[in-house]
């Protein structure tokens, strides 16, 4: 009970911060991906439903400010939203390394799922938008997610 | 008649699936939503949950400009007044020939200044949000040029609401501009070109006369055919030909003159723009006033280009 309140409040701070720091702040691709952090993290504590429904919330906020691409990342959430709550079911561990590999493959899928949806002529060349860009995304996003969960499991309130 | 033997947990998770199939028909219907509706719907975001965001770029935006040191304005100031010295005599005859002959009516408020927002949310890269909209008479289609620093064409608008206003950079792939050399000999069509990584992208000059070469330097303006921007507005410079094809066709890079990421504010040029009002900020030609009607003091543009 005590990891599913801490998650609750983590989430939305983490979607303020990402809002500040991509909209408030005007930082671009500086500052990491949080919305996809607080998504991940919210879909191990809940359904697919919630989990889709919270991926399809946090992608329209992302999309409205796509012109040729809206309603890519509403899509790409969706579905990491959905598939993140369903890896409860398959895998229960809780470890840093786990939690680092879920959110650098979170993000992965995400950033993938967004090229695949967005049209021809937004996205850049695969390997520099997926495999180059995608991957140094997902490093950092993953990185600080885990940094920045790592006081409360210091506390024991992740448990 | 059928009875249900699922157990709680079991119908509890056929329900849960049930609404995660639907939240994902419903992000492919959004996917697939009519354009209007879909501007309509992130309109409506923007004006509500992300206001906050927006709101607090807006102000960063202001202080930053605010913040610029008094010698610095103080020195812009003095060369802008001695520039609008020299000129005013020529300001005042061009009014009174234009009055003489009823072509135009003078309209100082062509361009609108106002503050460049910028999302940095995935599939917004070429995408800038303005502090002006339809209240002031932004429209869509209307022609962004930077007022701070260089000044040069940054993009157009591409949807408009009451307060505010989405605009399109040169970088944005629906991006196009009916360009010709600042000496009008060599028509083209300007448009984007997608480096390997967002900051590789480019500009290309397409379409022009196979036989006519251009040389590295010479600035490309906007030619006012098609009628999306006004005439004389610079875009970019040429540095080499990108591409031959037979020996029919040619294109050209082109160093934008305004780097997209530098814009924190720009002027709006209104209903395309009196071609005299652009012509006044950029000086005829494209050699480069400075701005001096109500530019903001950038330096000059290169010369106008030669041809061989």
């Amino acid at each position: 009970m005590r990891r599913r309140r801490v998650v609750a409040i983590l989430v939305p701070l983490l979607v303020v911060l990402h809002l500040f720091l991509h909209l408030g702040l005007g930082i671009g691709k500086a500052a990491p991906d949080f919305m996809t952090v607080a998504l991940l993290l919210a879909a191990r504590e809940v359904g697919m439903g919630a989990g889709g429904a919270l991926g399809f919330l946090f992608g329209l906020l992302e999309d409205s400010f796509s012109v040729l691409a809206f309603g890519a990342n509403t899509l790409a959430l969706t579905i990491v939203g959905i598939l993140g709550s369903r890896t409860r079911d398959y895998f229960v561990g809780e470890s840093r390394r786990f939690f680092f590999t879920y959110l650098v493959a979170g993000k992965l899928l995400r950033d993938l799922i967004h090229w695949l949806v967005a049209g021809e002529g937004v996205r850049q060349p695969f390997l520099n938008a997926v495999v180059v860009d995608g991957t140094v995304a997902a490093v950092y996003c993953a990185g600080l997610g885990v940094l920045l969960l790592l006081p409360f499991e210091r506390k024991g309130a992740l448990r | 008649m059928a009875v249900s033997t699922d157990s709680p947990e079991e119908a509890w998770r056929r329900r849960d699936r049930t609404v995660a199939v639907g939240f994902f028909v419903l992000s492919l219907v959004i996917l697939y939503l009519p354009a209007g509706v879909q501007g309509e719907l992130a309109a409506a975001l923007r004006a509500t949950a992300l206001r906050p965001f927006l709101l607090t770029q807006e102000t960063l935006v202001q202080v930053r400009l605010h913040a610029e040191k008094a010698e610095v304005l103080q020195a812009r100031l003095d060369s802008l007044a001695a520039i609008v010295t020299i000129q005013a005599p020529l300001v005042q005859e061009n009014r009174h020939l234009h009055e003489l002959l009823g072509l135009w009516e003078r309209a100082p408020s062509v361009f609108l200044p106002a503050t460049v927002i910028r999302p940095g949310t995935p599939g917004s890269e070429s995408v800038f949000l303005l502090d002006v909209g339809s209240e002031r008479g932004v429209k869509p289609g209307d022609a962004v040029i930077m007022r701070d620093g260089q000044i040069g064409l940054v993009g157009m608008i591409r949807q408009v609401r009451g307060g505010s206003s989405i605009g399109i950079d040169w970088s944005h792939p629906d991006f196009r501009a009916s360009a010709m050399t600042a000496d009008s000999s060599v028509f083209g069509i300007v448009e984007p070109w997608r480096g390997p990584f967002r900051e590789g992208d480019r500009l290309i000059l397409n379409g022009t006369p196979y036989h006519e070469t251009l040389e590295a330097g010479t600035l490309i303006t906007t030619s006012g055919l098609g009628g999306i921007f006004p005439r004389g507005i610079p875009v970019g410079v040429v540095e080499g030909v990108q591409e031959e094809e037979g020996r029919w066709r040619k294109s050209y890079w082109l160093r934008p003159v305004v780097e997209k990421g530098s814009v924190t504010h720009a002027l709006v040029v209104r209903g395309g723009g009196a071609p005299e009002a652009i012509m006044e900020l950029f000086g005829e030609g494209g050699s480069g006033s400075g701005g001096a009607a109500q530019g903001g003091g950038g330096p000059a543009p290169p010369s106008p280009g030669r041809i061989r």
